[in-house]
Formats: C-alpha cells, structure tokens, sequence
C-alpha cells in the first residue's frame, strides 16, 4: 500500500493513496458562513466545488499554516468508493510517500468516540504514523449539511 | 556532492543525493509562505477542467495509387523498394496479382491495389494521360506484411508516415467504389488533399480471396 505523509503539529500522519484524487497546492478559499467546525471553506477544483477540510483546525483549532508545504489532498471521501465526494483535505508538509504492506499496521490501542476517522499506526525510523480514515472524516450530518446543499449552490449557477 | 567529501554518510549513500539528511533539508525549502499572487496563480489554473488528452493517434503511411490518396496502418508497412521489373506468371495476366518481384532476395507477389479496390476502372474512364498506370507509371514498390505474409503493391508516390487522430477520420463518401469501401475504415483531409485510410484487415482478406 502505498500511503501519503502528512502532519498536523508535530505528529505524523498518513492517508492511503487509493483514496486520494489529487495533491493541489494550497489554494485560495472562498469562506462559507456558518460552516461546520475545520470547514476552511470552497475552493474550485476543474469545474465543481470542492469544500475544504482543515485538519490542523480541526485537531488543534489553530488553521494550517500558509506554506509551500501545506497543500490540499483532495481525496474522495465517499463512503463506497463508487459514490464520488470530493473533499479538500488542508494538511502541513505534505511532501513525502511511503510505501508499506498493510500488514504492517497496528491497531492505536485507544479508540475515542470524537475522533472515529483516527486508524491503526505505522512505524518507521521516525516514529509512529497513524493513519487517517478519509471516509470517516465527515459525521452523517455534515456529510449530508455539505454535500445536499453543494448540489443545490450547482443548480441555482448553471 | 558537496563539501569535502569526508562525510561517513557517503560510504553508505555514494552521492548526497541519495541520503535522507540532504533530501530533508531540501524539502525544507517548501517550508516558505506562499505569496498571494502564486496563490491566486494556483487557484485559477485548478479551477478549470482538465483538457481532455486526445485520443490514440494512428500512424498510417501515405501513398498515391491510380491517382488516389490511400494510406496503410503502419504496422501493415514493411518498406518502400525502387521499382524493379515484375515477372508474370502465366495465366495471370488479367487478375489483381501483376506478378512476381524479387525484395531483398525473395520472390513475393505483387498485387495491384487499383484493381483490388476497383480504382483502375475509374482512373480509365477519366481522360487520363496514362492508361495503364498500375503496371508502367508506378515509381515505388510499398512492401508490406500481414499475418507473417509479405505482398507487394506499386504505388505512384509514397508521401511518408503520418499521425492521424481517430476522431479526423470521417466516413468515406458513398460514391466510393464498393471494393473501396469495404477496406476503407475512414477518410482524412492532409494536405489539401483527402486520403482514405485502408483497413488492413478487410484488405489482406480480400486480397487472399483473389489470390486463392
């Protein structure tokens, strides 16, 4: 498998590339009110809009840091993978891959009801990585709030 | 490499372009704001769809026939011989094949395309200059190669290999001779000229039948 690295603070995350549509740099937002908590905002990705999840924001309430580094993983976080939902994920020094079989993972051990989309752990020379479940980013809610009224923002432009 | 060359490092990683310290600082150089304008730069080019990759071009050799642009897929291509003298067999005077040539040492059939796909008939009944122009006006031999079999057809001219794109070539016009048809997967407009493409497969089985 191969996965793509990422952190948020000082901690290293990974997301499984299978799920990852592309890596954009870190373009600019257009801010939506009232908007769910990490919601940066939209931002148009070849022709449709795209809602854009903090990570940094979303973990330590502080927003992700304007840099080179920090880019958007657009992943499809669907639930099965043949229904598409786009979804801009902000996340620092996003530069690098690695590539593991997936029998190297570790169940974390800690399972907390607010944080469903954290998964199992890698280790490398570095430390330990945790893997982010895409799908699981969004709750019910938001995923319906997001998606339901994107599709109608699409009808009212054409 | 950097530096005096003294770094342990190198005993492991022969070049500093290979080891993790060097890469980690290179990736550092991301680690600078973005400005504004790059970010608007970015945000504009992402915004619009992707430009759709056109589809599988097709390489095709050019070739005048009985005055009529044809071209052959490539991979139905061969080589292009100077025109050489074509024994006849006997009793094969009227047909598609004209003869026997020798290429390269071997002896292959030479068919005539204009009378394979019925353009002979129409270049006779236009006031032409020369009647016979399978046999006489033809300057170059194309060689090609079906199925592991070699044929020969004289050819007038042969213009080159060209790149077509699937979605140029249009229907071939109805007024077309039916033999021409049938091998003729498409026409293309190169050159202010129209060049029919030839389907090798329809080609080379009908050429079998007449040969049989």
């Amino acid at each position: 498998m191969l996965f793509l690295l990422f952190q948020l603070g000082h901690d290293r995350y990974a997301l499984d590339a299978g799920r990852i549509v592309e890596v954009v740099p870190f373009l600019a937002l257009k801010r939506v009110p009232q908007s769910p908590r990490g919601m940066a905002g939209l931002f148009v990705y070849r022709g449709r809009a795209v809602p854009a999840l903090d990570l940094c924001a979303l973990t330590f309430d502080r927003p992700a840091r304007q840099l080179l580094s920090t880019r958007i993983i657009i992943v499809n976080s669907g639930e099965a993978p043949e229904e598409e939902q786009l979804l801009g994920l902000i996340v620092e020094r996003a530069t690098d891959t690695l590539r593991r079989e997936a029998s190297d993972l570790v169940e974390a051990g800690i399972k907390l009801a607010g944080t469903p989309f954290l998964g199992p752990v890698l280790m490398d020379e570095h430390g330990v990585i945790q893997l982010i479940h895409a799908h699981k980013l969004l709750t019910d809610r938001v995923r319906a709030q997001l998606f339901n009224s994107l599709t109608e923002v699409g009808h009212e432009t054409h | 490499m950097s530096g005096n060359g003294r770094c342990r490092e190198l005993l492991r990683y022969v070049h500093c372009r290979n080891c993790p310290v060097y890469s980690a600082a290179a990736v550092q150089l991301l680690d600078r704001p973005v400005t504004e304008e790059h970010r608007r730069e970015w945000t504009a080019r992402y915004a619009h769809a992707h430009q759709v990759s056109t589809p599988a071009r097709i390489s095709v050799v050019v070739f005048q026939v009985s005055g009529e642009w044809l071209a052959l897929p490539t991979p139905a291509f061969q080589e292009v011989a100077e025109r050489r003298r074509i024994h006849s067999l006997p009793h094969r005077r009227e047909g598609v094949v004209l003869g026997l040539v020798n290429v390269r040492g071997e002896l292959l059939v030479c068919a005539s395309l204009g009378r394979l796909l019925g353009l002979e008939a129409k270049a006779a009944r236009q006031p032409a200059n020369n009647t016979n122009s399978s046999t006489s006006n033809s300057s170059r031999l194309l060689v090609t190669i079906w199925e592991g079999k070699r044929v020969v057809f004289p050819v007038d001219e042969v213009l080159g290999i060209q790149r077509v794109n699937e979605t140029e070539l249009r229907e071939p016009p109805a007024t077309v001779a039916q033999a021409a048809n049938r091998c003729c997967r498409g026409v293309f407009a190169w050159r202010e000229r129209t060049v029919g493409v030839l389907d090798a497969e329809a080609l080379f089985s009908t050429l079998n039948r007449k040969l049989a």
